[in-house]
């Protein structure tokens, strides 16, 4: 089980090192990932400068490619974590940050600190924190509204989500209104986009990224126990509701994280720890790792589609994850009432 | 903790959701090594109980102990240390394996950091050996069977190694030879451990049967406690489940043990009452039949060691009743002529008259003249079941004249 579990994580770091050679690749200019290798390795100290690699070509890769697909990586990862978490919190798999209006909380601060501010306004992390303010509060309110007593109910968190996710687009349309110029870059973001990013953006949000996925790490063990039911956790020695707090605290942040970047991508979180948990079972200590692996393999592919299917043009990434995520989050739903007729 | 020290200790405990107490001042105790057995009717709070002492309901009033700690003025991982919870069943949400699930059991001595120690994959080993599941270490618990389930959830309880034990109805759905199985492993965790257990059972059979004592809870108080053969009585069936059930003691492991044949609910009839006239076993379904109808029935004149007179002995009706072989006595017809002339109905059956119940016969006549209902069921005509050299006939042919005649219970209108 263990070698099995071993394996796939190899598996799943080599498709990943593929995908990212693949997509930095592609373009407008073709380069071979023998190129790519070399520029890294000597941009890491390890080399020196390689021979018969133009200049342009160097630019083009550390200005243009790598910041985006390096990007898509990490958005990637923190959707997917967020997904995890989420999905381990409400013992459902069908969580997931836009799903449950997260990402639109999250959206809508990140929107409101850009319009009435500027986005430079609180330096760096100005939008990053701003979005997880909003997530944090979304995720408060639809947790509230969806909770009936002890318990969260499947059928009440997708609804208090919708309904959530309705006002914040409301608002967010007012609050675009006052935006005048920038309307179209804002919508265009919230569709989900990596353009145009560049190292800083990165720079943002990687720390908060990785302070999510370690607290994502700790609280994996007790996410595990979420699955018998708040009663069995409790009794098997879990502080349930700090343990909630935590959960819903780690997975608006994760979210934040994404959307502040590259606006709100649908379906990364709800399908990647859904398919990794087919692989290598429930257990979150198990699936995190995975699923970091998987996530930014899923959205640099994601990526690499929407920039080369209508070339020159660009799709937004969101929506090549909604055309694969919708079919997928609609199997799922007919697979979970099956299950729950079954059950009940 | 040496055995027989108490290990989980209630004492007036009232508890309860929102303005409903469920609980109202239970008090009980469970030593170490003891397997005590929480029996009580549907909503008596016995579930309560368990989540009173497992931390998950902090009481209104009263105190807890549990290994000598207030689990609610500990930590959660700490109460986890000292009472492991078996609940009724249990359906992940997500796929886990049966080690996976029994490993659970050693969260309250992880820390965040580790996946467990070989302190606790040795633990998690033993409680799958001790519940015989180590051949599903690597199965997924939704594939198991139901018994093997639960005996897996049995084994993430027992990995937490806690001294005090508390089973939420963990028979429910189970066959009686994974029942049997399951006790038998609790028990044995008793004595090898000193672990005290506390197991909601619903079946008083297999409670008086398997527990060394039984606590009965009845509308949040405790009722009656003590060894199976003082609490398991008719009184408490009578009292508490409100039925009238005989009690009788196994012959093979001396509990007590309740009878299910010929149950009528206690004073839920609708007070009118049936006379039955039976005699060598002819009356007992006729008996019973109108008991479970609903009569208040009353028997007689019976000798004592008929099989008609042991049935009523065993639903404790009315009756009259004189010495095997002997006649009918004046002061017992006297007592028989009353009870007919006071019920309903008198049913007169089909037994073989003799001397010795006769009278029997003349006393049903006079009562049918005096214009009481009276039916004979007749399968066997007279003439094979006269021991009397006609007189018995005589008196049955003066009956038909004047009393309905049918040929079994279904073809009684009693509506």
């Amino acid at each position: 089980m263990n070698r099995r579990y071993r394996r796939t994580l190899a598996v799943l770091a080599m498709v990943l090192t593929a995908s990212f050679l693949l997509a930095v690749a592609v373009g407008a200019v073709w380069i071979s990932p023998w190129a790519t290798v070399r520029l890294l390795a000597w941009k890491l100290h390890l080399t020196a400068r390689p021979h018969g690699v133009p200049r342009s070509t160097e630019v083009i890769l550390f200005q243009l490619r790598l910041p985006r697909v390096v990007l898509a990586g990490v958005v990637g990862a923190a959707l997917a974590a967020s997904g995890a978490v989420f999905q381990g919190l409400f013992r459902n798999p069908l969580a997931d940050p836009a799903i449950i209006g997260v990402s639109s909380g999250a959206a809508l601060g990140a929107v409101a600190v850009i319009v009435f501010l500027g986005s430079g306004a609180l330096g760096a992390f100005g939008v990053p924190l701003a979005a997880f303010a909003g997530a944090l509060l979304t995720a408060l309110v639809v947790y509230r509204l969806a909770r009936i007593g002890p318990a969260v109910h499947v059928a009440t968190l997708l609804l208090a989500g919708i309904a959530v996710a309705a006002v914040i687009s409301s608002v967010m349309s007012l609050v675009m209104s006052f935006s005048g110029d920038q309307v179209r870059d804002i919508y265009a973001w919230l569709l989900g986009g990596l353009v145009g990013q560049g190292w800083s953006s990165i720079e943002a949000v990687m720390p908060l990224v990785a302070a999510g996925v370690i607290a994502a790490g700790l609280t994996a063990h007790d996410l595990n126990l979420m699955a018998l039911g708040e009663e069995r956790a409790a009794q098997l020695g879990v502080e349930v509701g700090a343990l909630k707090r935590r959960a819903v605290a780690i997975g608006a942040l994760l979210a934040a994280c994404a959307v502040s970047v590259a606006g709100v991508i649908g379906f990364v979180g709800l399908m990647t720890p859904h398919l990794l948990r087919l692989v290598v079972g429930a257990d979150h200590r198990r699936l995190l790792p995975a699923v970091l692996l998987a996530g930014p393999t899923i959205l640099i592919l994601a990526d690499l589609v929407a920039r080369t299917v209508l070339a020159p043009q660009e799709l937004p990434v969101g929506v090549v994850t909604a055309l694969l995520g919708g079919p997928f989050f609609l199997f799922l739903l007919r697979r979970e009432g099956r299950r729950a007729r079954a059950v009940g | 903790m040496r055995s027989g020290e108490p290990a989980l200790v209630l004492d007036s405990v009232t508890a309860g959701y929102r303005d409903v107490p469920v609980l109202r001042g239970v008090g009980l105790q469970v030593r170490r090594g003891e397997v005590v057995g929480l029996v009580g009717p549907n909503g008596s709070g016995k579930t309560t109980v368990v989540r009173v002492a497992s931390r998950a309901l902090r009481p209104r009033s009263g105190s807890v102990l549990v290994a000598g700690r207030d689990p609610y003025a500990v930590p959660a991982r700490e109460a986890a240390r000292l009472a492991a919870v078996v609940p009724q069943d249990l359906t992940p949400a997500f796929s886990f394996t049966s080690l996976e699930m029994v490993l659970m059991g050693r969260t309250p001595y992880l820390s965040p950091w580790g996946g467990g120690g070989p302190e606790d994959w040795a633990r998690a080993r033993d409680a799958m050996v001790a519940t015989s599941v180590q051949h599903l270490a690597d199965r997924w618990i939704e594939e198991l069977s139901g018994g093997e389930r639960r005996r897996v959830v049995l084994a993430q309880a027992l990995a937490q190694g806690a001294p005090v034990l508390l089973l939420d109805e963990p028979t429910t759905h189970l066959d009686i030879r994974h029942v049997l199985d399951l006790l038998r492993i609790v028990r044995s965790l008793a004595e090898r451990r000193g672990t005290a257990v506390l197991a909601i059972l619903h079946d008083l059979n297999l409670a008086a049967a398997t527990c060394d004592r039984l606590v009965v809870l009845h509308r949040g108080e405790v009722v009656a406690e003590g060894v199976p053969d003082r609490v398991v009585t008719r009184g408490l069936l009578r009292d508490v489940y409100e039925v009238e059930l005989d009690v009788v003691t196994d012959e093979l492991t001396g509990r007590p043990s309740v009878r299910l044949g010929g149950w009528r609910p206690a004073g839920g009839g609708h007070g009118r009452r049936a006379h039955v006239v039976g005699g060598a076993g002819r009356g007992a379904p006729l008996i019973r039949r109108l008991a479970e109808a609903g009569f208040d029935v009353s028997v007689g004149v019976l000798h004592a060691s008929d099989t008609d007179a042991v049935v009523a002995e065993r639903l404790n009706l009315l009756r009259v009743s004189v010495p095997p072989f002997s006649e009918i006595d004046p002061d017992s017809a006297r007592e028989a002529r009353r009870l007919m002339l006071e019920a309903e109905l008198v049913l007169v059956c089909d037994a073989p008259y003799g001397p010795g119940n006769l009278e029997n016969l003349r006393l049903a006549l006079e009562v049918a003249r005096s214009g009481v209902r009276t039916v004979l069921l007749e399968q066997v005509p007279i003439a094979e079941r006269d021991f009397t050299g006609g007189r018995a006939t005589e008196l049955w042919s003066a009956l038909r004249e004047i009393a309905e005649v049918v040929a079994g219970y279904e073809e009684l209108a009693v509506g």
